[in-house]
């Protein structure tokens, strides 16, 4: 699998004379070539606005910005189509369903778990509702039996895996009780969506968040799925594109997608999702997610030999991302120096300041993997952990 | 004013890897004097930063001092530095003050752009507390 990392061209640099070694993945990914040429490509031959123009190039264009929404409805399992919205981020989806539910979520609760990126806790805040956690134990196990569900609760909010720890949340334990009550439950899949297969109808969510480019596609682009069965919402976002008819008096919305897709979109940006998906694809998830799974048990255990390091969360299933701290030195000292050696990490609290208030400390090293990492690159990372033990002894 | 400090540090790093330099950084961390918990608090602390940082500053004969701690050994290494070109000096003389050593040792360019914000806030930090002091003195002379 080593050869994985070819197609990612930045990959090949050295940085500071010794090989880059990329474990940042968690803040976003390496693009490949068949990424990047996607994006030249379609500025250099296809680009025109979508569904306006009566002329060629709009209609190759469309026809592209389509494919790519076709091809994402596919690769997450969706009844259709029209139940994928391409947004700016997972931080704008998340953000896009807090102002269409915002009435409904006034004064109420929004239940999300302890691990949260902040995205997934200030858009509820900011629509007016009450955030509270699903209790967990020391390790980051969700408690679900522990869950309180109260008539106050109008939405379940929840990341498939954490950002900071790796912990993958038992989110179709969730849907299945959420199911009875009769409450929608929202999936932040920004960390699962590079790393696992998915599928929106098997998890029973009714909305769906991630960015592009944690998937090694471009920045500045994510999706939203919103189920069909809440595809009368009120659009978060007014303008061009997803109008029925204006007048000053009354306005008449389009169906979803459109409905939610005001203004021009990222259409290089979307389509650059459909090339990082093609290239998953051809590789194949299942692949991905053993390689990946391989590298990052290695890196685990490696990790929770040494004796001077502390190693936050233990849950059954875990990917992507693994934090951790040495012993009396400080993250930032730890990240300074690793990436003196070329192993690029990122230190602090990852957005997650009330798991860091949990966790009782101010933040943590973070190592986190894509499918181009190998055991080689966590042999450099443990290198450079010992050589920082060494530098304070 | 204080070149010849800046001066001594710039050639105590000079030719040093960056494993010497840090190792260096390191060991002025650990002789920087802790300041006490007490004074570790919101007030005496500056945002924007990746680590935490305090200050606290003495105005002795009108001269200015600065009492600097973080609870990253690095970064105490740095602000160690600065502390020794910053302390025992006029506030006009602080305001005045070129910290070229910080871009001469190699930690400016090394830094990225949001971590040497960390440091600037910390010299915004000393040049505001040096602003007030010139203008209290004014305002008493
Ligand atoms: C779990 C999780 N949710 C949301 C986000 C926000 O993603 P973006 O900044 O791409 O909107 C991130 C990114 O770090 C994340 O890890």
């Amino acid at each position: 699998m080593k050869d994985l990392a070819n197609d990612f061209p930045i990959l090949e640099q050295k940085v500071y004379g010794k090989r880059l070694v990329y474990l940042d993945n968690a803040a976003t990914t390496q693009k490949p070539n068949s990424v990047i040429d996607t994006i030249s490509d379609y500025y250099r031959t296809d680009n025109s606005n979508i569904h306006r123009g009566a002329h060629y190039l709009s209609e190759v264009s469309s026809e592209r910005y389509e494919e790519a929404r076709k091809k994402v409805s596919d690769f997450i399992g969706a009844r259709n189509s029209s139940e994928v919205t391409f947004t700016s981020g997972t931080t704008g989806s998340i953000n896009q369903v807090a102002r269409s539910l915002g009435p409904s979520l006034r004064g109420k609760e929004v239940l999300v778990t302890g691990v949260e990126h902040h995205s997934n806790i200030v858009p509820w805040q900011l629509a007016g509702a009450t955030v509270n956690a699903i209790p967990m134990d020391e390790d980051c196990n969700l408690l679900i039996d522990s869950m309180e569900i109260t008539n106050k609760t109008k939405l379940i909010a929840i990341a498939h895996v954490s950002n900071v720890l790796g912990c993958v949340n038992e989110i179709k334990e969730i849907t299945e009780i959420a199911k009875d009550h009769d409450i929608p439950v929202l999936v932040d899949a920004a960390q699962s969506i590079q790393h696992l297969p998915l599928d929106v109808k098997d998890i029973g969510c009714d909305f769906l968040a991630f960015s592009g480019h944690k998937m090694y596609a471009s920045t500045g682009v994510g999706v939203l799925y919103t189920s069909d069965r809440f595809s009368d919402i009120t659009p978060a976002i007014g303008g061009g594109g997803m109008i029925d008819r204006v007048s000053l008096d009354k306005t008449t919305y389009l169906d979803p997608p459109l409905r939610f897709e005001a203004g021009t979109p990222d259409i290089a940006g979307a389509i650059s999702i459909s090339a990082a998906i093609d290239h998953m694809q051809k590789i194949g998830m299942d692949k991905i997610k053993k390689h990946e799974q391989e590298v990052y048990s290695y890196s685990r255990d490696r990790l929770l030999e040494m004796d001077n390091v502390t190693v936050y969360g233990n849950t059954n299933e875990m990917c992507g991302a693994i934090s951790f701290n040495l012993d009396n030195i400080h993250h930032y000292d730890t990240g300074l120096i690793l990436d003196k050696m070329g192993v690029a990490v990122r230190t602090g609290h990852h957005c997650a300041q009330p798991l860091m208030g949990s966790l009782g400390i101010e933040g943590t090293v973070r190592a986190s993997f894509a499918l181009y990492n190998t055991k080689e690159d966590v042999d450099m990372l443990i290198e450079g952990i010992e050589k920082v033990e060494m530098m304070y002894k | 004013m204080n070149d010849a400090i800046q001066n001594e540090i710039i050639e105590e790093f000079d030719g040093l890897e960056w494993f010497d330099k840090y190792s260096l950084l390191i060991s002025f961390g650990k002789k920087l004097k802790p300041m006490d918990e007490e004074f570790k608090t919101e007030d005496n602390s500056i945002s924007g930063c990746q680590s935490k940082v305090w200050v606290r500053s003495y105005n002795k004969d009108g001269k200015l001092s600065f009492d600097l701690d973080s609870d990253a050994m690095i970064t105490k290494g740095i602000i160690a530095l600065v502390a020794k070109v910053v302390n025992d000096r006029y506030p006009q003389e602080i305001l005045n003050a070129d910290l070229y050593f910080i871009d001469k040792i190699g930690l400016k360019s090394n830094l990225s752009p949001a971590r040497s914000n960390g440091l600037e806030s910390i010299i915004n930090r000393i040049k505001e507390v040096a602003t007030n002091e010139a203008n209290s003195n004014d305002l008493k002379n």
